[in-house]
C-alpha cells in the first residue's frame, strides 16, 4: 500500500465530516447566521457593483444629509451622508473589505504558523516542544490590545502592519489547540501503522494527524475570526487602523463621534455593521462547535 | 408497626431523551422489612440504581417517576411535598454513592459536611449556640469513630482529598448514618476500592446493621458479596426484576436463566476447574422494546413461547422469577 | 501552597516580564522617526548641541546597553521626561492612574453583580425563556464593539434624554479636595454628597460599557461551571442528604462553580486594561488610557513606551493573581 493513497482513517474523517456539516445545516440559527457572513463576504468582494455611490466621493451640498427615510433625506443616500458628504451605505459596503480582509488575513497566518508550531511540539516533543511552549506561554501574558496599539502607535498605520500588529500573538490560540491534539492523536493505531511503514514525519504530521484534528482548529478561528474583526475596528476607531480616506467601519464610527448632537446616524450605522457580522460569526461558530466539537456542547 | 418498611409496587421511571423514551425502570416492586438487608444484582443499565434514585426522589431531569406506589414505614413517598421529602431523605433513608471522593465536596471540610445533615435533621439538638454547636460537634466525632476513623477531632477540619480512599468511603458512610437513618441504600459501595479495603466497609456496613437496627439495600453487581452479608436477593434485568428470594436458595438453585448465566459466569471456590462462561450478547436497547421477555436474544434456553410478555412467577415459598420455564405448580 | 511553591511560580514571572520589557523596547527602538528631531522641533540648535543631547539621552550607546539601561531606570519608575508635559514621565502617569484605576473597579464590580447572578439562575432554569434570553444576552455582549455601544449610550442618555453628564468624571461645581485621587472616595471624605452623586452619574456609563464584554464572559462560565458542577456527584450526594435547596445550590454547587469565574475574572481583568484606552477617548475620561491616545498622536513616545509597559506589567501580574486565585479557592490542586 502506498502512503500517499487515501487511507480508510481519512476516509472514516471524511464521512464523519459529511454527517457533522449536516448536523450544523440542521441548526437553523447557525445556518441563517453563515448566510449572513456569506452575504458580508460577497458585498465586500463585489463592493465596486454593489455600491450605490463612490464611496471617498464627497458633496459638500449633502453635509451630514439623513438617512433616506427621514425629513430631508433622500432614498438614493438611504443611510444618509457624513460630514464630508460622502454616502454612508457605499462606505459601509467598501468597509467590508477592510475588515473582512484583514480578519481573514490574520486568521490565516495566525492558523498556518499555530498548526505548524502546533504539531511539531505535539510531535516532535523534545526541545523542539520546550521552547515553543515555553514562547507561547509568554506571549499569552501579553496584553492583547494593549500591543497591538503600541505596536501601530510605533510602526506607523498601514494594511500589513495592522496584520502584524494583530497576528503576532493570535497565533498562540490555535498552536496551543494542536498540541493538545496531536499529543492525544500521536500515539493512536493508524499513526503508529503509519509509522511502522516508515512514513516520514513531516509526513505523519501533515497527511495522517492533522487531517483528524482540524475540526477543533476550525472551530477555534471562526470564533477568533470575530473577535480579531472587533480589535481591528477598535484600532481604526483610535485612528491607528487604515488611514482615510479608505472606509473602514471603526474610523467610520470615530468620524460620527463628534456629531452626535445633530446627525446620530452618521456613527450608527458603520458601528451596526460590525455588529451584525461579528454576531453572525459567532453563533455560527457556536453553531460550528456544537456540530463539529460534541465535547463543548452545552 | 408493621414489619415491612419499604414497599414499591409497579415502579416505572422513565427518561425523555431525543432518541426516544427510555424505560429504565419498568414496573419494579420491591420490599425491604425491618433489619432485613436486601441485595440487588444486575449489570450497569439493569435499573437497579435508578430504582433507587426513584425511591429517594432523587431522579433528575430529562428522568421521571411516571408510576407505581412508593409506601415507606406507611407513607406513601409519591404524594409528599418536595420539602416534606427533603426531610426523609437523609433523616429517615439514607444513601451512599459509588465513589466517596466524587460523592464528597471537594471545597468543604470532613466537619462541615457531616454537621450539616446533623443540623437539618436532628430534632435533639439544642436550639442554638454554642452548646448547639458543640452538641453538633460531639455527634460528629461520635460518628466519625463509630466507621473507624482514628483521631477524629483533629480531622473534622480537613478536606476530603487528604483522606484515602477506604477512610474517604468511611467518611461517606459516617455522614449516611449520621442521623439513625431506618434504611440505607448502599449503591456500589465497594466497586471504587481496593479488595482488602472492600471487605471492611462491608463488614462495617454490616456491624452497623446489627447495632443500629436498620434495614439495609446493597446494590452491586457481585454476586460473592451478596452471598457473604444479604438475607435476600433481587436480579434485574433491563430494567425489570428477573428473579428474587432468600439469598441462599436464589445462589444454590438459580430459576432464572440469567440468574444462572450471572452465576456460570463468575469464579467460584466450589466449583473449582469448571470453565467460566460469560454470558453471550448485550443488554437490549431499552428504547421501543418489544413485549416479549427481555433476555430472549441472550437466553440459551428461548422458545417461541417466550415472543409473549412475561409476567413473574413463584417458584416456591418466598420465591419469584420472571421465566416460562418454571412451572408454577412447585408454589 | 506552600512558600516555596509560591517562590518558583515569582520566578517564573521572570521570563514574561523581560519578554514584554524587550518587545516594549523594541516597539521604541524600531519606530520612525528620530526622537532627538522631535524634542528639537521647530528650534535651531547647533550640531554641537544636538549631540549634547543625544548623549544626555543616552541614545548614542549600542542597543543592547540602552535595554539595559532601559530596564534599570523603569525598575526605579524612571521613564524619562514627557516631551509635551516637560515632566517626568512617572509624574504624570501617576497623575493620571486613579481615574483608571477607578473605572477599572466599578467595571469589574458592574461585572460580578451581574454576571454571577444572571450566571446561576440561567443554569438553575437550564433552558426555560430566561436561559435562552441570558444566552442570547451574552453573545450581543461578547459581538458588541465598545466604542459604539459607549457613542449609543451617550446618544440615548446624555444627548436625547439628557438625564447623564457627556464626559468628564465629576462636573466643576463639584470640586472636591483630591485625598486619595479616586473621586467616590474622595467626595464621601468630603462630606459632599451631591458631589458624589455627580461623580456617580459620570461613572455609570463608561463603566457599563466598559464592564459589558467581562459581564457577558463571566455569565457564560458562571453558567457552564455551575452546569457542570450541578451535575457532579457531589450535588447528588448532598441532595440525597435532604439538605435544603438553598445550602445544596449556594453552599454546595455555588462554591465549587466560582472557582473557574473568579479566575477568568482576574485575567478578564486584564483586558480591561486595554479596554479602558478605547472607553475613556470615547467618555473624555481623563485616564491614563486617554493620555496613552494622545500622547501617540503627539508622538510624545516616552510616554508611550512607559505606559504601554506599566500596562503590561499590570497585566502580566493580573494573570499570576489569577493562577494563584484558582490554587487557593481549589482546595483539590495541589502545587
Amino acid at each position: 500500500m502506498s502512503l500517499t493513497e487515501t487511507t480508510p482513517q481519512t476516509h472514516a474523517a471524511d464521512s464523519l465530516f459529511r454527517r457533522n456539516l449536516a448536523m450544523f445545516a440542521a441548526n437553523r440559527l447557525a445556518m441563517a447566521s453563515a448566510v449572513v457572513v456569506v452575504l458580508f463576504v460577497v458585498m465586500a468582494i463585489f463592493a465596486p457593483w454593489i455600491a450605490p455611490h463612490d464611496p471617498n466621493e464627497t458633496d459638500l451640498f449633502r453635509r451630514l444629509q439623513p438617512p433616506g427615510w427621514a425629513p430631508g433625506g433622500e432614498w438614493a443616500y438611504l443611510l444618509g451622508c457624513d460630514a464630508l458628504g460622502r454616502d454612508i451605505l457605499s462606505r459601509i459596503i467598501y468597509g467590508a473589505r477592510i475588515s473582512i480582509f484583514i480578519g481573514l488575513a490574520v486568521i490565516v497566518v495566525a492558523t498556518m504558523i499555530g498548526i505548524l508550531a502546533g504539531l511539531a511540539s505535539g510531535y516532535l516533543r523534545g526541545w523542539v516542544d520546550v521552547v515553543i511552549s515555553r514562547i507561547v506561554d509568554i506571549l499569552l501574558g501579553f496584553p492583547y490590545l494593549i500591543f497591538a496599539i503600541g505596536l501601530m502607535a510605533m510602526m506607523g498605520p498601514g494594511l500589513w502592519n495592522i496584520i502584524l500588529a494583530l497576528a503576532y500573538k493570535e497565533w498562540v490560540i490555535p498552536a496551543r489547540v494542536v498540541r493538545g491534539e496531536t499529543l492525544a492523536t500521536r500515539e493512536l493505531e493508524y499513526v503508529e501503522a503509519a509509522r511502522a511503514l516508515g512514513a516520514s514525519r513531516w509526513h505523519i504530521m501533515l497527511r495522517e494527524i492533522l487531517p483528524n484534528i482540524l475540526s477543533p482548529v476550525i472551530v477555534v478561528s471562526t470564533i477568533r475570526m470575530a473577535h480579531v474583526i472587533i480589535l481591528e475596528a477598535s484600532l481604526s476607531f483610535l485612528g491607528l487602523g487604515v488611514q482615510p480616506p479608505t472606509a473602514s467601519w471603526g474610523s467610520m464610527v470615530a468620524d460620527g463621534r463628534a456629531f452626535i448632537l445633530e446627525a446620530w446616524w452618521v456613527s450608527t450605522f458603520p458601528g451596526l455593521a460590525i455588529l451584525l457580522l461579528v454576531l453572525a460569526i459567532n453563533v455560527a461558530s457556536q453553531g460550528l462547535r456544537d456540530a463539529f466539537d460534541p465535547r463543548f456542547a452545552e | 408497626m408493621t414489619q415491612t418498611l419499604l414497599d414499591v409496587r409497579g415502579l416505572r421511571t422513565v427518561f425523555e431523551t431525543r432518541a426516544g423514551r427510555v424505560c429504565a425502570v419498568d414496573g419494579v416492586d420491591v420490599t425491604v422489612q425491618r433489619g432485613e438487608c436486601l441485595g440487588v444484582v444486575g449489570e450497569s443499565g439493569s435499573g437497579k440504581s435508578v430504582t433507587f434514585s426513584s425511591v429517594m426522589g432523587l431522579v433528575k431531569s430529562p428522568g421521571r417517576v411516571d408510576e407505581g406506589t412508593i409506601s415507606f414505614d406507611g407513607r406513601d413517598l409519591r404524594a409528599l411535598s418536595p420539602a416534606e421529602m427533603r426531610a426523609v431523605r437523609g433523616r429517615d433513608i439514607a444513601m451512599t454513592m459509588q465513589d466517596a471522593l466524587t460523592a464528597l465536596n471537594p471545597a468543604l471540610t470532613v466537619g462541615e459536611q457531616i454537621a450539616e445533615v446533623l443540623e437539618a435533621h436532628d430534632e435533639t439538638l439544642p436550639p442554638r449556640g454554642a452548646a448547639r454547636r458543640a452538641a453538633i460537634r460531639a455527634k460528629s466525632v461520635e460518628m466519625l469513630g463509630l466507621v473507624g476513623i482514628p483521631s477524629a477531632e483533629n480531622r473534622l477540619r480537613q478536606y476530603p482529598h487528604e483522606f484515602s480512599g477506604g477512610m474517604r468511603q468511611r467518611i461517606m458512610i459516617a455522614i449516611a448514618l449520621a442521623c439513625r437513618p431506618k434504611l440505607l441504600i448502599a449503591d456500589e459501595p465497594t466497586t471504587a476500592l481496593d479488595v482488602t479495603i472492600q471487605a471492611q466497609v462491608l463488614e462495617l456496613i454490616s456491624d452497623i446493621r446489627a447495632r443500629l437496627g436498620m434495614s439495609v439495600v446493597l446494590i452491586t453487581h457481585d454476586l460473592g458479596v451478596v452471598a457473604e452479608h444479604c438475607d435476600r436477593v433481587m436480579v434485574m434485568y433491563a430494567g425489570q426484576v428477573v428473579e428474587e428470594g432468600p439469598t441462599a436458595q436464589v445462589i444454590g438453585d438459580p430459576q432464572h436463566p440469567y440468574t444462572q448465566g450471572l452465576l456460570a459466569s463468575i469464579p467460584r471456590p466450589g466449583l473449582r476447574g469448571q470453565p467460566i462462561r460469560p454470558i453471550e450478547g448485550q443488554v437490549p436497547d431499552l428504547i421501543g422494546l418489544a413485549p416479549q421477555c427481555r433476555f430472549y436474544s441472550r437466553c440459551t434456553r428461548r422458545t417461541d413461547a417466550c415472543l409473549a410478555p412475561v409476567e413473574m412467577r413463584a417458584a416456591g415459598p418466598n420465591r419469584r422469577a420472571r421465566c416460562i420455564l418454571i412451572e408454577e405448580d412447585r408454589a | 501552597m506552600s512558600l516555596g511553591k509560591l517562590l518558583e511560580r515569582i520566578l517564573q514571572l521572570v521570563p514574561v516580564l523581560l519578554g514584554v520589557s524587550l518587545i516594549v523596547f523594541v516597539m521604541m527602538a524600531l519606530t520612525p522617526g528620530d526622537p532627538v528631531q522631535i524634542m528639537i522641533g521647530d528650534q535651531s540648535i547647533t550640531p554641537e548641541q544636538e549631540a549634547e543631547l543625544r548623549r544626555g539621552l543616552g541614545l548614542d550607546r549600542p542597543l543592547v546597553e540602552r535595554f539595559f539601561v532601559f530596564i534599570g531606570n523603569a525598575v526605579q519608575f524612571d521613564f524619562g521626561t514627557s516631551f509635551y508635559h516637560r515632566r517626568p514621565v512617572g509624574e504624570v502617569i501617576a497623575e493620571r492612574l486613579p481615574a483608571t484605576i477607578e473605572l477599572s473597579l466599578v467595571a469589574l464590580i458592574v461585572a460580578l453583580v451581574t454576571a454571577i447572578p444572571l450566571g446561576v439562575l440561567a443554569a438553575i432554569k437550564k433552558n426555560s425563556i430566561f436561559d435562552r434570553l441570558a444566552t442570547v444576552g451574552s453573545l450581543l455582549g461578547v459581538s458588541l464593539p465598545g466604542f459604539w455601544f459607549g457613542i449609543l449610550l451617550l446618544m440615548l442618555f446624555a444627548v436625547h434624554l439628557q438625564i447623564l453628564p457627556v464626559s468628564g468624571r465629576i462636573g466643576f461645581s463639584s470640586e472636591v479636595p483630591t485625598v486619595t485621587g479616586f473621586l467616590l472616595i474622595d467626595t464621601l471624605l468630603a462630606g459632599n454628597l451631591r458631589a458624589f452623586g455627580d461623580a456617580c452619574r459620570h461613572i455609570l456609563l463608561p463603566a457599563i460599557t466598559l464592564g459589558l464584554p467581562m459581564t457577558a464572559i463571566l455569565m457564560r462560565v458562571t453558567r457552564t461551571s455551575m452546569l457542570e458542577v450541578l451535575r457532579q456527584d457531589y450535588v447528588t450526594f448532598a441532595d440525597a442528604k435532604g439538605l435544603s435547596r438553598r445550602r445544596v445550590l449556594f453552599r454546595h454547587a455555588l462554591k465549587n462553580a466560582l472557582i473557574p469565574t473568579v479566575s477568568v475574572a482576574a485575567i478578564e481583568t486584564g483586558s480591561l486594561l486595554g479596554g479602558n484606552m478605547i472607553v475613556e477617548t470615547v467618555f473624555g475620561w481623563p485616564g491614563l488610557g486617554r493620555l496613552v491616545v494622545e500622547s501617540i498622536f503627539l508622538r510624545n513616545y516616552p510616554l508611550v513606551q512607559a505606559a504601554v509597559l506599566f500596562y503590561a506589567v499590570t497585566y502580566v501580574l493580573l494573570n499570576f493573581v489569577a493562577d494563584i486565585l484558582y490554587t487557593v479557592l481549589n482546595p483539590r490542586v495541589k502545587l
